[in-house]
């Protein structure tokens, strides 16, 4: 029976982190019974390099040092690999306990509660868990989107990248080549901002709009990377909520649109079971007054005014 | 939890840390402190006697339990076992979590500060490992005033009134629920055992027009709380189809609306079968899509949005000023 994946890492890191001297291929595959079982030397060079990888993914730092012999040696030296003091009380132990459970993505959460077991390992107090205040409160963070484990991969190791992107309005997907900075969830959808090549621009991508696999590409950035990225407005924007200074002048039948109530800057009563509110008057305005049909009539702007009314014309049609 | 190797091995790793000051430690508490299950644990501990520096040399880990406590013999032979250092993707999935949680504007304080403190904590022991944590950012939204009155009543056990709005109805309704437990999907939520209804109901805070704790105790029946793994609407087989047909600019829909089909049409727009429980509320889905989409099924429904159209259109062109 093969030898489990688990079991072989496991050696490895034992291995390496237990070695006084760097230790060289040779003597860890005469040291780990999975790689003697290898096979070929080439499946066996295969096999150990995706291990380093492996346990460098998983926080190791290896080091390959060459003997006078010219042969390469690696070893995981402790003072490097070992966590500082950390000290943490219970309060706070379980503040984090429950930050390393809002992820829904398999990945994420497997590194929250890797990070949590080395916090707990380093002599971080056992808390009860369900135990608390936190008893009521359930963030999640939803991270469905096929595309999002490789844009994060490739935002953390700052890798080009390119995918098929097809915008909301359009039919068809185009290529897009970009160059990633962050992810960033907002109302439960994931954004990308970075740098798209073609356009020469910064560019903000929803993830569910991508279509088919991120690939990544080799090579450097070849835009500078700000220091502060600001993919919420953008999205806050598409979503008609930015910042607006404009207004528009409605009137609204009684007991009707709550929302628009709750916006509204300047209200009166008309009488007749109808009222006139002011509210602000952003991208998405006029999609979502249509929304109400005949509860809501526009007065001002004129433009937003034509709009509802060609607006309600499609709909009338049939 | 589902348990690859890369879980697998990283848990082993603490976890021969965490034994070794612990002789005779008990299964059920260490599975609890590690997250896993007593199975899960005791399947670590089958492979951990087949690690160590040498299988020739026999310097393997002699770890061994009778399910119910777990010894190490040779602890002192074997090197290693030192807490190790947090990776990047560890220190980015903890930190960018913790910083959410911390905007949500309910939190208590002392439990914000709590977080905050083990923030700095952690970004500290992290080191260079958190600096990618910066490339990941989540925020959270609630509404403050709502989300404190409703933790106080679920941590008081208390019944509250809300006036509440509903979108598919435009209109706002008065009920009294038991509050069970609060949640983040997109926005913030409270699961709740409605009075009005006599049946679970899910709110969306910032629904929420106005809210009183009552000094009524909260007495709703034990129900399993909702799986949420699946997303929020989680339509039933049972409801009513209904049927879409958008053009290019309504594509959208595909999006924001869990659906059954979504088939290409030639025009680059997409014909979308979708269930509701309630065909009436997606009116306001009709009047919104205008030129962009038309409801083909049910046809009550088409007729709805026909009819709502027309009776907006007069107020205009009467050109009346009510």
């Amino acid at each position: 029976m093969a030898i489990a994946k688990a079991e072989r890492l496991m050696n490895l890191a034992l291995c390496l982190l237990g070695t006084g001297r760097p230790l060289t291929k040779r003597e860890l595959r005469s040291s780990i019974e999975a790689y003697l079982e290898a096979g070929s030397e080439d499946s066996f060079n295969r096999m150990f390099e995706r291990d380093k990888d492996d346990l460098r993914e998983l926080g190791l730092v290896i080091e390959t040092v060459e003997n006078f012999e010219g042969e390469v040696g690696y070893h995981a030296r402790r003072d490097r690999n070992r966590l500082p003091d950390v000290s943490l009380d219970a309060e706070e132990a379980a503040a984090l306990q429950l930050a390393a459970k809002v992820w829904q993505q398999a990945r994420l959460a497997g590194a929250a509660s890797g990070a949590l077991q080395k916090l707990r390992a380093a002599g971080m107090p056992d808390s009860e868990v369900g135990a608390g205040s936190y008893d009521a409160l359930e963030p999640r963070i939803p991270a469905r989107e096929a595309a999002f484990e490789p844009l994060m991969l490739a935002c953390r190791d700052r890798r080009p990248v390119v995918f098929a992107y097809r915008k909301s309005n359009s039919a068809k997907a185009e290529r897009r080549q970009v160059e990633p900075w962050i992810l960033e969830c907002w109302r439960g959808h994931w954004y990308l901002a970075g740098w798209d090549r073609d356009r020469r621009a910064e560019r903000v991508f929803r993830l569910s709009r991508i279509t088919g696999p991120v690939r990544s590409r080799v090579g450097e950035y070849t835009a500078e990377v700000p220091d502060q990225v600001r993919v919420r407005e953008t999205a806050e924007r598409w979503a008609g909520e930015g910042a607006t200074t404009e207004s528009a002048l409605i009137q609204l039948r009684q007991g009707c649109g709550y929302p628009l109530r709750a916006r509204a800057t300047r209200m009166r009563e008309l009488g007749d079971g109808w009222e006139e509110l002011e509210i602000p008057y952003g991208h998405g305005l006029d999609a979502w007054l249509a929304e109400f049909g005949p509860d809501v009539v526009v007065l001002e702007p004129a433009e937003l005014r034509a709009d509802i009314i060609d607006r309600l014309r499609a709909v009338a049609k049939g | 939890m589902a348990t690859n190797a890369i879980d697998q091995t990283r848990r082993m790793l603490s976890l021969v840390t965490y034994l070794r000051e612990r002789p005779g430690a008990r299964v059920e508490d260490v599975a609890r402190a590690f997250g896993v299950t007593p199975d899960e644990l005791i399947s670590d501990l089958n492979v951990l006697p087949m690690c160590g520096t040498s299988f020739r040399g026999g310097d393997l880990l002699d770890i061994d339990t009778d399910g119910e406590h777990i010894w190490w013999h040779n602890s002192e032979a074997v090197t290693g076992g030192e807490p190790l250092r947090i990776a990047a993707d560890e220190a980015t999935a903890l930190l960018v979590a913790a910083r959410a949680v911390a905007t949500l504007p309910g939190l208590r304080e002392s439990d914000r500060l709590a977080l905050l403190r083990a923030t700095a904590k952690l970004e500290t022991a992290a080191g260079d490992s958190a600096a990618a944590s910066a490339r990941l950012a989540v925020t959270f939204e609630s509404e403050g005033g709502v989300f404190a009155d409703l933790d106080r009543a679920i941590a008081e056990r208390r019944r509250v009134w809300l006036r509440y709005y509903s979108p598919s109805r435009d209109e706002l309704t008065e009920r009294e629920v038991d509050p069970i437990r609060l949640f983040v999907l997109g926005h913030t939520y409270v699961e709740a055992w409605c009075r009005l209804s006599e049946a679970r109901r899910t709110f969306r805070l910032d629904r929420v027009a106005e809210i009183a704790l009552l000094d009524k105790p909260a007495d709703p029946p034990s129900i399993e709380p909702r799986d949420l793994s699946a997303g929020l609407v989680q339509p039933s087989e049972d409801d009513p189809e209904v049927v879409v047909e958008v053009g290019p600019g309504g594509r959208w829909v595909a999006e924001y609306y869990p659906h059954d089909s979504a088939e290409e049409r030639p025009d680059g727009g997409l014909r979308i079968v979708l269930r509701s429980p309630d065909p009436a509320s997606l009116r306001r889905l009709a009047l919104r899509l205008g030129r962009d989409g038309r409801i083909i099924e049910p046809v009550e429904l088409a007729h709805a949005a026909t009819d709502a159209a027309r009776a907006a259109l007069a107020a205009y062109e009467e050109d009346a000023v009510h």
